[in-house]
């Protein structure tokens, strides 16, 4: 569990770019769009907001409860969900109960596809690789913890003005 | 297909015909994509003295063959038309994410023509193209009627072109947005849109777009990224946006204050990036798979606007209607005036530089309170700069003079040479914020020679004679001379905007953002061949690739040649010519220097292989490039150019 790495959002800091978008459909796809990709950006310009929306890598994933077949199954070792189309009967079950929205249905066979960490590539997770803001970020999952454990508190010193040079 | 989606949309207004065109080879090789497929439409659709608000003047959208791919900075279009500013050959080109929508909709290039009988807007929805009334649209700001289309399609996902009340009124230099923020400013194309009743166009595109050699293109993406991440200009541009030159400006004396009276001022720092970014920044924004990020979105936090939100601002855009018309004293003016150029859909640029220039009639006496209805225009008035911008939005009493562009009020207001010495524009279009004799020469001299009305920081974008000493050997690789690195230099400045002005022309065509290959130098010439190869499957050299920037290029250029502009209209306004910049306040480099122009005009010309006399290509050239009906076009303009009658005209516009 110590050395399992994640990618964790940070939607306070995206700037809505889609490089992640272009990245993703591009190693796995061969082709770019926002249609391929694993990992989706929901943008508002009238008020400036973006938010990123990829897979959350659940330990009692919800996509993996529901599927049917057993397309949909959790690599231990990797610690995320994937889905094998071969296997994949494209029923839309496991993209209907993601909490997150982060599985989609292949335009070109109909079988549901997610994010699966970039398996086999030796920067990790291209998304986060090309991610300019910080936005996403591929991470230790205790590493993780304790950067948000850190972050709260920094912020109340911050707010309490403690450490401030006088 | 790779690369392009190999179809021209064209949609006549005055009779709702759609049709789609299939772009053969031959073409999409000959000019590339964007700017290129815009400006041959531009040249040979219709003549070259037709009035920019007929209805049969063309409007063209344009998106390259990398558009929307995971190259650096994909998300630009180019918008072209005959510019109602200038009268000559008029684009401009903005970011945000309709671009790569377009693409993704399955289209290359949409060329709007014809006039619609009432207020509409254009749907298309993949290989569905439908006109839409906007009767409800009209008069909204481009963030009203955002809102408003989307609710009527129901999707928020989908991007939207639009043009504010400013084009509705057909204000000269009214400019088209997407993503409510994004704007292609200059030139009036806003105003074309308008003339022909169009509000905008909506597009919601579901295609990909196919790659040759995916992982060719992955390894050349990835190279690319990882070189922006570290990449020092990126860095700064991340951070503090555009307004990081500010502080640049002011420290190098190219700072515009008071229309260009000055280089510098003390106060500039309240309107720094670095200021920005500590008192009114919301979020950092980013275009199209942009690794950059340079946009903000603001939200004004004290004094009397207070809550304000928008996206922007710009160095080009919050500088005219600040500094240049007085204004420093307090930021949150200056980001008021710029969302209000926003809102009514206007040039920022232009609608500033325009009010400095009235400023200064006022100032030198040329005009009273009895030409501006009362209005007491004194440098550093911000409520008078802030009632001008609505009324010329709004085309009302003084308000629809300026908004006739400087340099024609100055003719409507009878001012005369005294008057136009006064507008610091180049063939009718006022030039940026960037003043040539401290900027640097190239730069200067890139506002001289522009095609689309001469004056633009965006035709060679020469960063490299200020950011090439951050890049060792640049300079070397691209010119031979390492010393064009120094700004305030002429020496090998005229090659630098040659080449400069070719690759930047050849990017626009691939619509690829110029601030990852001319402000950053992250992406080079061999780069942008490699992606550009490895996602069409074609085998473009650096040479052709250079070529189809100069074939565009000159047919740009003799589009003002039509018009008989040329040679002598290749120049910079009289004030950076003639006039020393005077002491300031913290700058030394260049306190006394005055534009010289001449030094490098004429080799500029060999370079081009354009006659010094008369500034048009010469035939050989024209041929090489593939312009044969070009040449045939100029060939009995040369002597009419030369000729008496033809001298002693004076052209600010066309």
């Amino acid at each position: 569990m110590a050395n399992r790495k994640v990618l964790v959002f940070n939607n306070e800091v995206c700037t809505g770019c889609r490089s992640c978008v272009v990245g993703c459909s591009l190693y796995h796809d061969g082709e770019c769009g926002k249609v391929v990709s694993r990992v989706a950006v929901v943008r508002n310009e009238r008020f400036g907001e973006s938010f990123v929306v990829g897979c959350d890598g659940c330990t009692d994933a919800p996509c993996v409860a529901v599927c049917p077949t057993g397309a949909c199954a959790m690599d231990v070792t990797a610690g995320i969900a994937k889905i094998n189309a071969d296997k994949c009967i494209g029923c839309k079950e496991c993209a209907m109960v993601c909490p997150f929205g982060a599985i989609n249905m292949h335009y070109k066979t109909g079988k549901a596809f997610k994010c699966d960490l970039c398996e086999g590539r030796e920067q990790g997770p291209v998304c986060a690789d090309w991610c300019p803001s910080g936005a996403i970020t591929y991470q230790n999952v205790e590493v993780a913890f304790k950067i948000k454990r850190r972050e709260k508190l920094t912020e109340k010193l911050q707010a309490a003005k403690i450490g401030e040079e006088v | 297909m790779y690369g392009w989606a190999g179809q021209r949309l064209r949609v006549n207004l005055s009779n709702g015909e759609i049709t789609k065109e299939p772009l053969s080879y031959e073409y999409r090789r000959k000019w590339m994509g964007g700017r290129g497929f815009n400006s041959e439409v531009i040249y040979n659709e219709q003549p070259a003295n037709i009035d920019p608000f007929d209805p049969e003047a063309r409007v063209c959208f344009g998106v390259g063959p990398m558009s929307g791919t995971a190259a650096p900075s994909t998300g630009r279009v180019t918008v072209s038309a005959k510019s109602p500013l200038s009268g000559g050959h008029g684009d401009a080109n903005m970011g945000g994410h309709w671009g790569a929508e377009v693409k993704y909709a399955g289209y290359d290039q949409i060329v709007v023509q014809g006039r619609a009988k009432k207020p509409v807007y254009l749907w298309i929805d993949d290989d569905k193209v439908e006109i839409r009334d906007a009767s409800h649209l009209w008069g909204k700001y481009p963030r009203e009627a955002d809102q408003m289309i989307k609710e009527e399609l129901g999707d928020e996902d989908i991007h939207i072109m639009l043009i504010g009340p400013a084009g509705e009124n057909m204000v000269r230099f009214a400019c088209c947005f997407n993503d409510v923020w994004r704007a292609a400013g200059r030139t009036g194309t806003g105003g074309v849109i308008g003339s022909k009743n169009l509000k905008g166009i909506a597009t919601r595109g579901s295609g990909t777009v196919k790659i040759a050699d995916p992982k060719k293109m992955m390894d050349v993406c990835d190279g690319l990224r990882q070189k922006m991440k570290t990449d020092v200009m990126k860095e700064g541009l991340y951070e503090y946006g555009s307004l990081v030159l500010i502080n640049v400006a002011n420290r190098d004396g190219w700072f515009p204050w008071k229309n260009f009276q000055e280089g510098a001022h003390p106060l500039a720092n309240n309107m720094s990036g670095e200021t920005h970014a500590a008192t009114v920044l919301k979020h950092r924004e980013g275009c199209f798979a942009c690794p950059i990020c340079c946009g903000r979105f603001t939200q004004i936090k004290e004094g009397k606007y207070a809550g304000e939100e928008f996206g922007g601002p710009e160095y080009e855009h919050a500088v005219p209607t600040g500094p240049r018309c007085g204004i420093l004293e307090d930021a949150n003016d200056i980001w008021h005036n710029a969302r209000l150029t926003n809102d009514y859909g206007m040039d920022g640029i232009e609608c500033g530089g325009t009010i400095a220039a009235a400023m200064e009639w006022y100032e030198k006496g040329l005009i009273t309170t009895k030409e501006t209805g009362g209005l007491e225009l004194e440098w550093g008035n911000e409520e008078v700069v802030e009632t001008l911008i609505r009324m010329i939005g709004k085309r009302e009493g003084f308000g629809n003079i300026l908004a006739e562009g400087a340099d024609r009020a100055a003719d409507k207001l009878g001012l005369g040479e005294k008057g136009h010495y006064y507008t610091i524009t180049t063939r009718g279009l006022t030039l940026p914020g960037d003043d040539p004799r401290g900027l640097g020469f190239g730069y200067g001299l890139s506002f001289a020679v522009g095609t689309r009305g001469g004056c633009d920081h965006l035709r060679s974008l020469c960063c490299m004679e200020l950011s090439g000493a951050l890049y060792p050997g640049l300079n070397t690789k691209l010119l031979g001379d390492e010393r064009a690195n120094r700004p305030v230099t002429t020496v090998g400045k005229p090659y630098m905007v040659y080449y400069e002005e070719n690759q930047k022309t050849t990017t626009d065509c691939l619509n690829v953002c110029c601030f990852t290959t001319h402000w950053s130098y992250a992406v080079q010439t061999q780069d942008q061949v490699d992606y550009l190869n490895a996602t069409t499957g074609l085998d473009f050299t650096e040479e052709e690739f250079q070529e189809v920037g100069e074939r565009v290029y000159n047919l740009e250029r003799a589009y003002w040649n039509r018009l008989m502009s040329g040679a002598r209209e290749d120049t910079v306004p009289e004030r950076f010519l003639k006039e020393p910049m005077p002491q300031g306040v913290d700058y030394q480099t260049n306190v006394g220097a005055t534009f010289p122009l001449n030094d490098m005009l004429k080799k500029y010309y060999r370079y081009r292989d354009w006659d010094p006399k008369t500034g048009f290509a010469s035939a050989k050239k024209l041929k090489a490039l593939g312009l044969e009906n070009v040449a045939k076009d100029l060939e009995p303009l040369r002597a009419k150019y030369l000729s008496e009658a033809e001298k002693k005209k004076k052209k600010w516009y066309c």
